[in-house]
């Protein structure tokens, strides 16, 4: 198969929203890989867009650092039942909406409050998206330099791999090893976590890796042909450095650009993927709050607590959004070639 | 998975049982809805024949093989609309007595037991006849029921008869027959059920005294016609003795059409009036889905019905003329939960669990007083001989203090692990068992959630007698209107445990005192006597702390504007009586 | 072009068995016990036994698996107790090559099964297909026409909203709002075209469609309003300019065809991985389509129906794979297979 260019270049499945579009346009607009960072940074802070995308992933940053914080010190409640401010005989609706004690208002049936548990959904989709963007990067980065570097039967095999892998239905394969893989992972003494949170969200984070790396790794291996004939790696070659030292002391530093951009474009798919899975009933569950499975809690309170409903979508929205602006912003600050 | 996977069996419906009994009458709904009915105005009239009839279904009806078919909706459905029995219950009732009393159907009457019910009879009328014209024959029920005995083709449904027909048994304790397809055994089992021209004759090892209960209640002793039989793939392609016919194929996942039978003789069948033409199944639509459309009453869903409960976030939208619409009554169905025998050994721990378990925070989860009421028996109350115990504490539960007392006299290190383990189902029924967690932590436990899918990985993992769990959900409704249907399937661990699966034993509670107590009233045939006995055990269950009773769940069903003759019928446990339903002239 | 193409089916067939081992290994192997579900909650454990026996997996994964090959190529019987077949041939169900196997769950084979719900998820990857490649590409050469101003802004800012809520939050707002509590269309069905028409079997799966179209109109609007600024600037488009002929011919003639390439690239493959049933949509729109078949079967792990729809899928993406390869070069001669 000669024409990589013609393969799916989408992390997971098409359906979790990813941003198949901006996945191309990195994979197409070859990165200046020596470009001074502060060139980029100084470009990038002149995008007004780019620098607003920036403060909000900042700020999502912030809350998914501080919430745990938070619900230690017992200022966040997620778990605390009120169900004296509920209806119960309108079905456990919430006599109030807004209010100062519950700025988002409070969930339906139980009344836990909302805030609470979007702030703490927010950090532990955070967490998932960020563990398995980061995990996916590493093998796609490792696995592109092995190949474009060694070539030969290597890259032959790995590129079999990537094809084994790009064929397999990802949404369907999450859905279907779910049960079987996570009794796996605790016979094998991965810890459950408080109602198997840890081990559910692991799982996630390992799938949805494993199903997300080959485009990264034809894209590194892109990167690396190029690169691998420049003089640079020659000269190391010739003073007789090892393999491991080029793949990692020369190549990797000029593949920096290429990986931040794609990772960039990987946190919102797999916010949007933990979404989708969560609807699917595969994942971090109930009373463990994410922005999934607080979503599709909410799902039927479309129009008897609007609040309930929207807040949830709201904010992967936001988070969605926002890191695709941040990638783009990215992409046009490291090539000022591309258009936009 | 799937739209959620928990999505696929709501809570209540997750247990794959029938219920034979249904409510007497609905208190919860009336009072505190304006308009929303509850049993006791649903009257039959003379209804107008004629127009169709759409049935919504979220949940797939898996089988409609009538040695098969083991839930309550489907069971009752069937015995409507395709298949005739022996003896059935009369339609469109909504007393407790007359709706669980057998009528004669096929049979020319009630059927004749010997002195000690170990022997029945039943002779057939003259003149029904299948879907082809064909007459149908005595030898047809035999057939009917040795389908049962082929256990590896005719699997998921009730196997009562295995246990009772007088077919000896093997070593490693199965039948020596092995059903109708191999025809192993053939001999033994023709000797226990015989047919003397149109009168059949079972013979059982031990009393029965309520074979015809059963016969009206499930559909495992209907006639089938050997030559109609395809084993596994008669599933779904049901021969009819009713007044509907499958029209074309079924389909699981989208449904299929009944349209009338012209055979069938409504001049001689006259407890299914058969008013309208032909009923649609729709299956597959979510439950939120089947409401809103049912609210909606726009074209053909304004005649639409379904047996599927209106969620708890769509209540407020039940009101004015929707909520005529509306009704609110108990089902037969009891949940409750079991503590693990193998796993908590101390009574008092037990008794404490029994306390904490905080039953208006899991109702108010599960919708409020619309949704369900908190259960004192795990008996239903429709059941004959139901009485509520005081033994776990109030009805709403939540008793912290009393828990804590308790811990601390069992001397146990606090907090004490527990794993709660339940089946994955709405968003509701997730936070109802979120609240429990709640109070248990309160009490002086330290609850971990194990939610687990109910179609597999659920009853898998509570089957195991060494599994890591200490409190198992488990949800039940009567076979038939019989404690005995109730208490020995669920608490004789000489039927239910094994070297690898305690059966629905789920706790792995083994007393030889409750096993004796168990035999004693089933050879009562007395039903007085048999009531008394069947108290005495439900007390020592409550006093070991064999079971915890959660809650009894209401059906609260909505129904389209044109539909007339609506009733939650006694004798179809409480589901929408299709031998009765009709739908209004102007909607036709 | 036709030794390429031969040798691309070739490694591509070679592709889908060594997929089928994976798939087999993955599952077969697992821990999980499907017989469980066939056999039902009341299943004693000797039941199971029989249960397991009956359905052919207390056999080595290895033997599982040759059965199931020769089955795709040379057909075989169920159940596969042979015993119980000669006992009572009226149980016996013929599946004829290619078998993908029986499901126990449907009473049925996995082919029928597959092939009778291929309609339902094919008229909605086309519909929706159709809606995102004309929508998107018309609005990305708007975008780019009008690079910098309202216009443009507006087309990529609302494409990227309606991108970043989750598909299902979507279908319930069509789905509750539009359709049932405001009845703007009909609820959403699908009536096949052969029986009802084109026009029920469109308006039927309209919903559906535009929910899943939203998905990839925003990528397309983007990829195309860049392609269209990138071409922009190449010689040939000025050269066009330059001799004066009309901004339509210039943007239909030239312009498009370019965008063209990496648009049929990537459509194909977008669509291919579609056809296979689009799980969510299907699940909130109740669309008895593949991927609704594939939860129920994961819901039920129903071994066959799972295997045999992850089969078709990688099937239909792996030929998609070589059709665009193709067509890449019959679109840009630049292009040279080898």
């Amino acid at each position: 198969m000669s024409l990589t260019a013609s393969s799916v270049e989408q992390p997971g499945d098409s359906e979790f929203h990813e941003p198949e579009g901006d996945d191309k346009a990195a994979g197409k607009v070859g990165v200046e890989g020596r470009s001074p960072a502060k060139l980029a940074w100084a470009r990038f802070r002149k995008d007004r867009l780019s620098m607003v995308s920036f403060s909000v992933v900042v700020l999502f940053f912030a809350i998914a650092v501080l919430t745990p914080i938070l619900v230690a010190a017992g200022v966040l409640k997620p778990q605390d039942s009120n169900q004296d401010l509920l209806n119960l005989m309108t079905g456990g609706l919430p006599t109030e909406g807004m209010s100062l004690a519950h700025p988002f208002g409070i969930e339906p049936g139980t009344g836990r409050d909302l805030l609470s548990r979007i702030l703490l959904g927010t950090t532990l989709s955070m967490t998932i998206a960020l563990s398995g963007a980061i995990i996916t990067v590493i093998i796609g980065t490792v696995l592109g330099i092995i190949a474009g570097f060694t070539g030969g039967v290597v890259d032959g095999v790995i590129g079999r791999i990537i094809d084994l892998t790009l064929s397999f239905p990802s949404t369907l394969m999450l859905l279907a090893l779910s049960q079987v893989v996570v009794d796996r992972m605790l016979d094998l003494g991965i810890p459950s976590g408080p109602n198997g949170a840890f081990v559910n969200g692991f799982y996630i984070v390992i799938v949805l890796a494993a199903f997300g790396w080959p485009p990264v790794a034809r894209l590194i291996r892109g990167q690396v042909l190029s690169i691998r004939e420049r003089e640079f790696v020659d000269a190391a070659r010739l003073m007789g450095a090892s393999r491991p030292r080029i793949y990692f002391k020369e190549i990797l530093p000029n593949l920096w650009a290429p990986i931040l951009v794609y990772f960039t474009l990987l946190m919102p798919a797999y916010v949007s993927a933990e979404a989708a899975l969560s609807y699917l009933g595969v994942g971090i569950k109930n009373p463990t709050p994410t922005l999934g499975n607080v979503l599709s809690g909410a799902l039927l309170y479309a129009d008897s607590y609007p609040l309930f409903f929207f807040t949830p979508a709201i904010f992967i929205a936001v988070i969605v959004i926002s890191f695709n602006l941040l990638g783009d912003g990215a992409r046009d600050a490291l090539d000022p070639k591309a258009g936009r | 998975m799937g739209r959620t996977r928990k999505r696929f069996v709501a809570l209540a419906t997750s247990a794959v049982v029938a219920a034979s009994l249904a409510a007497c009458g609905g208190d919860g709904g009336s009072s505190s809805n304006d308009g929303v009915g509850n049993q006791e105005g649903q009257e039959v009239t003379e209804a107008t024949k004629g127009g169709s009839i759409t049935y919504l279904q979220s949940s797939v009806t898996e089988h409609l093989d009538p040695q098969r078919v083991y839930v309550g909706r489907d069971i009752s459905n069937l015995g409507r609309l395709v298949y005739r029995s022996w003896v059935q219950f009369p339609s469109g009732t909504t007393d407790a007595t007359e709706g669980t009393t057998p009528i004669a159907d096929l049979a020319t009457d009630t059927g004749t037991a010997n002195e000690d019910a170990t022997e029945w009879q039943f002779t057939l009328k003259d003149g029904p006849v299948w879907q082809d014209g064909e007459p149908i024959t005595c030898e047809d029920f035999a057939y009917g029921v040795s389908r049962t005995f082929a256990t590896d083709v005719i699997t998921g449904g009730p196997n009562y008869i295995i246990g009772y027909l007088d077919v000896p048994t093997a070593d490693d304790g199965s039948s020596q027959y092995k059903g109708p397809y191999t025809g192993e055994g053939q001999e033994l089992f023709d000797q226990a059920v015989s047919c003397d021209g149109n009168t059949i004759t079972y013979k059982f090892k031990k009393p029965w005294p309520d074979f015809p209960l059963a016969i009206a209640s499930l559909r495992a002793f209907d006639p089938v016609r050997e030559d109609q039989d395809k084993g596994d793939r008669s599933d779904l392609v049901p021969f009819s003795s009713g007044p509907y016919m499958l029209d074309g194929e079924w389909d699981e996942d989208s449904g299929g059409t009944f349209v009338r039978n012209p055979e069938w003789d409504g001049e001689e069948d006259t407890n299914r009036q058969a008013n309208f033409d032909d009923i649609t199944f729709e299956v597959g639509v979510e439950p939120e889905t089947i409401i809103e459309r049912l609210i909606a009453d726009q074209g053909e869903d304004t005649t639409a019905i379904a047996a599927q409960n209106i969620t708890s976030a769509q209540y407020n939208q039940i009101t004015g003329d929707v909520a005529e619409r509306a009704v609110n009554i108990q089902s037969p169905f009891t949940n409750y939960l079991v503590p693990n025998f193998n796993r908590i050994e101390d009574v008092k721990v037990r008794q404490a669990l029994a306390l904490a378990t905080n039953r208006a925070a899991y109702i108010g989860a599960l919708g409020g007083e619309l949704a369900s009421t908190p259960a004192q028996t795990i008996v239903s109350p429709d059941v004959p001989g139901h009485q509520p115990l005081d033994t776990f504490g109030s009805p709403e539960g939540g008793d912290v203090e009393g828990a804590k007392a308790l811990l601390e006299e069992a001397g146990v290190e606090t907090p004490y692990p527990i794993t709660l383990t339940y089946p994955i189902g709405s968003a509701s029924s997730e936070n109802a068992f979120a609240l429990l967690k709640e109070t248990y932590d309160e009490a002086g436990f330290d609850v971990t959630l194990d939610g687990l899918d109910p179609s597999g990985p659920y009853y898998e993992t509570i089957q195991k007698p060494d599994s890591d769990s200490d409190l198992i959900w488990g949800g039940w409704g009567a076979d038939w209107p019989s404690i005995s249907t109730v208490l020995p399937p669920l608490f004789d661990s000489r039927l239910n445990l094994t070297a690898n699966s305690n059966g629905q034993d789920y706790g792995n509670y083994d007393s030889d005192e409750a096993n004796a107590l168990i035999d004693e009233a089933l050879a009562e045939t007395d039903l007085d006597a048999a009531n008394e006995l069947w108290g005495q055990l439900d007390q020592l269950l409550a006093d070991d702390v064999a079971y915890i009773p959660l809650d009894t769940t209401n059906f609260y069903y909505l129904r389209g504007s044109g539909i007339e003759n609506y009733v939650n019928s006694v004798s179809t446990s409480g589901y929408p009586d299709l031998g009765v339903i009709a739908v209004a002239e102007d909607a036709q | 072009m036709f030794a390429y193409a031969l040798r691309r089916l070739f490694s591509g067939a070679l592709l889908l068995v060594v997929m089928s081992m994976v798939t087999f290994l993955l599952f077969y192997a697992s821990s999980s016990t499907p017989e469980r579900y066939a056999c039902g909650q009341k299943c004693t454990a000797q039941q199971l036994e029989q249960t397991k026996a009956a359905l052919g997996y207390d056999e080595p994964i290895t033997t599982q698996w040759a059965k199931f090959a020769k089955g795709v190529v040379a057909g075989r019987e169920f159940p596969d107790d042979e015993a119980l077949r000669e006992a009572a041939p009226e149980l016996v169900t013929q599946c004829e090559a290619p078998c993908l196997g029986y499901s126990t769950g449907y009473g049925e084979t996995v082919r029928d099964l597959i092939s009778d719900r291929l309609p339902v998820s094919v008229s909605l990857a086309l519909v929706a297909f159709a809606l995102w490649i004309i929508i998107g590409v018309l609005l990305g050469v708007m975008a780019a026409l009008f690079k910098g101003r309202v216009l443009d802004r507006g087309i990529v800012a609302l494409s990227l909203i309606a991108f970043a809520f989750p598909t299902f939050f979507v279908g319930q707002i069509f789905l509750t709002y539009v359709s049932i509590r405001w009845g703007l269309v009909d609820t959403p069905r699908y009536s096949p075209i052969a029986e009802a028409g084109p026009w029920a079997w469109l308006t039927g799966l309209m919903l559906p469609a535009i929910t899943l179209a939203l998905v990839y109109m925003a990528g397309y609007i983007r990829i195309t309003r860049a392609f269209v600024l990138e071409t922009q600037t190449e010689d040939y488009i000025r050269t066009a300019r330059a001799k004066g002929l009309p901004q339509r011919t210039v943007i239909g003639k030239h312009t498009l065809r370019a965008v063209l390439t990496p648009l049929v690239t990537l459509s194909g493959l977008d669509l291919a991985g579609l056809l296979g049933g689009a799980i969510i949509t299907e699940s909130i729109f109740n669309f008895n389509g593949v991927g609704k078949l594939s939860v129920t079967a994961i819901a039920r792990f129903d071994l066959p129906l799972i295997v045999g729809i992850v089969l078709l899928v990688a099937a239909i993406v792996i030929a998609a794979n070589i059709i665009v390869d193709m067509l890449y070069a019959v679109i840009d001669p630049r292009v040279r297979l080898g």
